[in-house]
């Protein structure tokens, strides 16, 4: 009888070196954040909430809702939480005074939107006591390596390896409504490097910089808002 | 029936004629319409502006142009129809939400001689779309689908005497997605463009020199 281990010297190197040196890899991500502060800030989230809104005023690129939403869940999650209100609903809710092309660029532009009384009420049915603008992107750089697959009868596969950085840049300006002012901003710059070697199959290790961003800005955010 | 050195006896099915005719024209189809231009109907719904309205009765006519406006989007390598992107629907939907908002009663009219018979009617207005452009990812190598309008906006007294004549644009763009269709790409960019002109003529039309110059000696002016 062939007696079973559960050590097999065979497959020992691949084990113990090639997978944890892959998840290694998988996990070189660099999160930067850098925090100003203008003054101080609070929040009371019984009746208080904040927007989160993404600029979507430039020509090369616009700040992606899907990164907005994130933030906004990172926010209103986990301990100390804060109340945020959809994007898209207060956008739909104070038409046409956030669309691209007539969106506050500077707080001295939300002095002329409160002194309209539609805009000024809306406002206070949502309890919004802080704006907060997000601005950036994720972009792609250092593509190389190549990946081929091929079928045929006897069966198929793909040979090859894949490599490429992804860099997240973006900054959060925080506006107090009631004072018409910035109170501060943060900036987050995450940068990770990701493979796709294929043998056989391709086996992605993808390196999530745009989530490690929206996490550490999120978090971030939480603590600024609530003068943590 | 043919013995083989196996042994084993073999017969070819038959296809009948009729079978034979019945897969031949479903691969026709198959080709004809893997050929054929895709057609986009834009849809979407729109958030009503958040202004005061200004006392006026309004009248507004469409005509077949705009209530059926449709733009062909030409394969630049064989030159035929690629996209069919049709957007009259919409924009009625856009007009017929943000005109309510603008102003305090919208009579649609029929026709633009029947408005000289309406006495209540303080002014006419004829929207028109004179240019439409679309850019697509593949054609302008951007992650972007974007769609730019260019209107023609007639504003004129019941009696068919000119106010106003001037023209407002409107551009949207939508990033492209990974496993998105050009549909909901073009379909987003369209929706942007459409809350653009909301945005711009809702804010903007007082501000129209002969328009503002109009109000006043109406007596009407929006805050």
């Amino acid at each position: 009888m062939r007696q079973l281990t559960l050590f097999n010297p065979s497959t020992f190197p691949v084990t113990a070196f090639v997978l944890p040196f892959l998840l290694f890899l998988c996990s070189c991500t660099t999160t930067e954040i850098d925090e100003f502060r203008q003054s101080s800030t609070s929040i009371n989230n019984a009746d208080e909430t904040i927007v989160i809104l993404g600029r979507r005023q430039n020509n090369n690129y616009e700040t992606e809702q899907s990164f907005v939403g994130c933030v906004a869940d990172v926010v209103s999650r986990g301990d100390n939480s804060i109340t945020v209100v959809d994007e898209q609903e207060f956008l739909d809710a104070m038409f046409p005074f956030f669309e691209p092309r007539t969106a506050p660029m500077r707080t001295g532009h939300l002095e002329q939107l409160m002194s309209m009384d539609v805009a000024a009420e809306r406002l206070d049915e949502f309890g919004i006591e802080y704006i907060v603008w997000l601005d950036g992107i994720t972009e792609r750089s250092e593509q190389s390596g190549s990946i081929s697959c091929t079928i045929g009868p006897g069966g198929g596969g793909c040979f090859g390896f894949g490599t490429w950085q992804d860099d997240s840049n973006f900054e959060a300006e925080i506006w107090h409504l009631d004072s018409q002012s910035s109170v501060g901003s943060i900036s987050t710059d995450a940068n990770g490097q990701s493979y796709m070697p294929a043998v056989v199959i391709p086996i992605p290790l993808i390196a999530r910089v745009e989530a490690n961003a929206c996490n550490g800005l999120g978090n971030q955010l939480k603590q600024f808002i609530n003068g943590t | 029936m043919i013995q083989l050195i196996t042994g084993k006896v073999s017969q070819v099915p038959k296809i009948g004629k009729l079978t034979a005719i019945k897969y031949s024209l479903a691969s026709i189809i198959v080709l004809l319409t893997a050929c054929s231009a895709t057609t986009i109907n834009i849809e979407g719904s729109f958030p009503a502006p958040l202004v005061q309205k200004l006392p006026l009765t309004v009248g507004v006519y469409y005509d077949e142009a705009f209530i059926n406006h449709s733009f062909i989007e030409i394969n630049d390598n064989t030159g035929d129809d690629q996209y069919i992107i049709n957007s009259g629907a919409s924009q009625l939907e856009l007009f017929n939400t943000m005109l309510p908002a603008v102003f305090e009663q919208v009579v649609q009219l029929d026709s633009l001689e029947s408005a000289s018979s309406m006495s209540d009617i303080d002014a006419v207005f004829v929207p028109a779309i004179e240019e439409f452009q679309v850019g697509l990812p593949q054609k302008t190598r951007l992650n972007v689908y974007e769609i730019w309008v260019k209107y023609n906006m007639r504003l004129a007294q019941s009696n068919g005497d000119y106010i106003a004549d001037w023209v407002m644009t409107a551009y949207g763009k939508s990033p492209e997605e990974t496993f998105q269709s050009v549909d909901a790409g073009v379909n987003d960019a369209a929706n942007v463009a459409l809350r653009d002109l909301a945005a711009s003529f809702t804010l903007g039309f007082s501000n129209i020199p002969e328009i503002n110059e109009w109000l006043r000696s109406q007596n009407v002016m929006q805050e």
